[in-house]
């Protein structure tokens, strides 16, 4: 019988679509298009203990099929979220997942505590954030980092623990046996890959911050290799994320080894890409009669 | 709800040096639209996903069309300047917050430059009550546009920067010259930041409120992804707000320029 629903974790999903951190604010904006309630869920903006900045200005560039951005992890701080959006959140029938950030590894520690509360369903560690000094980039690079922040955070912890894995490393499939041994209850990949735009003009870069982070179809590729590679080097479950923007990339992230997928520049080119892939995904499962678990992992390569 | 629209296209044409008209039509058409709001367009090619924001120069609620004006500056608007009739392209409009005009503002100021004075013909449109006077401001004659369609609604008083139409020197000098004549309850104004440095400078000690529509590189469109940022100052502090659904407008007091 056709079924979209999806167990990360210990988590039911409705649909294996999560819009990815930093591209769906805390869901209000695209709520005003659908009722996000038909996605499996999605991630939030990532937090911080403390409100951020975030980078001057410009923060977003356009590639081939592609997009640069150097946010800095902009965000009204842990306690605002939890004060002002997840009690509208909470009647929301979807899953959510509070992607944090930090600057140290009491910082990680710290607000891996706060969230850990009702109606936060899962936790995103955001380890490798490209643009900004605080976020976290150096403890996700170095596998060693990555098992010891991940087993450092994982008693204040008290919700699924999901390691997010940048793909600016020698070989991720270490990272993601690091995030596996300290304890992490899954992954997701690829966060953007680094970048720049310049201007031959003006000789001078597009972004403020110099350097940002690649996303969109450009890098699906190279996202779609790493799933395949993290799924060869782990049992827990995968989120795959980077460059999809059709439910036919879904199937291929899936056959991979992602349990689930998250959507990213696509929900920036288009406020319905999550919903319409959710929506043409269950046309696909209805008209060939498959459940979507089937297909994690049926990579075939012999 | 907000919704993505599909507009088509009735006319793409040449107007100025680099300078296009583009006039899009829709059968869905918002019930309301306010001059100082953007058009948000997807172009249609698949190597240059992100979005086009342009302010919507003119609107026609009765004929359901909205009028931009777009210089070519880069690859997104080379591909624009290519698209032909009956073209249709995915659209978010309008977006923004747009101008807002107390009752009692009667008499307004109009101030262009560059591309920015894109943004003015949709005020008339939007506020037909008010006693308008537009200040355009361009490098140069080739690059004049939309002279013709705001002598419509008042007197349109012009600079360049090589005296080649209108007096030569800045637009805001200009304003600055008849402002005692003209008294106007407020000014509107959008440009580079540039000219709203010096529109400040020139207005110092007055006390005329002054809204601008800022300018940014943007993503999403929706206020979600937080890239068009503007530094303004708040009763918590100078914060970043978002162009795109806390502008494009703001009073000029308040940003930080």
């Amino acid at each position: 019988m056709s079924n979209l629903k999806v167990n990360i974790a210990g988590v039911d999903f409705k649909n294996p679509i999560i819009p990815a951190s930093g591209t769906f604010g805390f869901g209000r904006e695209y709520n005003e298009f659908y009722d996000i309630s038909e996605l499996g869920g999605f991630s939030t903006k990532g937090l911080t203990l403390l409100e951020r900045d975030g980078n001057a200005n410009p923060r977003i560039a356009e590639s081939p099929m592609g997009m640069l951005n150097s946010v800095g992890l902009q965000n009204p701080g842990v306690e605002y979220f939890i004060e002002n959006y997840l009690p509208w959140l909470k009647t929301i029938d979807t899953r959510i997942i509070a992607n944090v950030a930090g600057s140290t590894v009491d910082d990680y520690i710290s607000i891996c505590d706060k969230v850990s509360i009702d109606g936060v369903d899962m936790v995103e560690l955001n380890i490798s954030c490209p643009n900004v000094k605080a976020g976290g980039a150096a403890l996700g690079i170095d596998p060693k980092n990555v098992e010891m922040i991940t087993r450092a955070v994982r008693d204040t912890c008290r919700k699924p623990l999901m390691i997010k894995l940048t793909p600016n490393v020698a070989n991720i499939a270490d990272n993601a046996r690091a995030a596996e041994a300290g304890g992490a209850d899954a992954i997701s990949l690829i966060n953007t890959v680094g970048g720049m735009a310049v201007n031959y003009k003006t000789r001078r870069p597009v972004l403020a911050n110099v350097m940002g982070g690649m996303s969109g179809s450009a890098i699906k590729p190279v996202a779609l290799k790493m799933v395949w590679q993290c799924y060869n080097a782990v049992n827990i479950p995968i989120v795959g994320l980077g460059g999809i923007t059709s439910y036919t990339d879904v199937l291929e992230f899936m056959i991979c080894g992602a349990s689930a997928v998250q959507v990213g520049a696509a929900n920036i080119y288009d406020p319905m890409a999550s919903y319409n892939i959710v929506k043409d995904l269950q046309r696909y499962v209805d008209e060939n009669n498959i459940d979507i678990n089937e297909l994690v992992g049926t990579l075939k390569v012999d | 709800m907000m919704k993505d629209r599909v507009v088509s296209v009735l006319s793409n044409t040449k107007v100025a040096d680099g300078i296009f008209e583009m006039v899009v039509h829709s059968e869905d058409f918002p019930e309301l639209i306010v001059g100082g709001q953007f058009i948000h367009i997807a172009l249609p090619s698949l190597a240059h996903p992100l979005r086009r924001p342009f302010c919507i120069a003119n609107f026609d609620m009765s004929a359901k069309t909205i009028t931009v004006e777009y210089a070519v500056v880069g690859e997104g608007t080379e591909i624009l300047s290519r698209v032909e009739n009956g073209t249709e392209l995915k659209a978010l409009f309008p977006l923004g917050n747009g101008f807002s005009l107390d009752a009692d503002y009667k008499t307004i100021a109009l101030v262009g430059g560059g591309m920015g004075v894109a943004v003015l013909p949709a005020i008339p449109t939007t506020w037909q009550d008010k006693d308008y006077h537009s200040f355009l401001g361009f490098a140069t004659a080739s690059k004049a546009v939309l002279v013709d369609e705001l002598s419509k609604s008042g007197k349109v008083y012009i600079a360049t920067d090589d005296g080649s139409l209108g007096e030569k020197g800045f637009v805001t000098s200009l304003l600055a010259s008849k402002l005692a004549m003209i008294k106007p309850d407020a000014i509107l104004c959008c440009g580079p930041e540039i000219m709203y440095k010096s529109l400040a400078r020139e207005l110092e000690g007055m006390d005329i409120p002054v809204f601008i529509s800022l300018e940014r590189r943007m993503g999403c469109g929706v206020g979600a992804c937080l890239v068009c940022n503007c530094k303004v100052k708040t009763p918590k502090g100078d914060k970043y707000l978002r162009a795109c659904v806390d502008g494009p407008v703001f009073p000029m007091k308040e940003v930080i320029l």
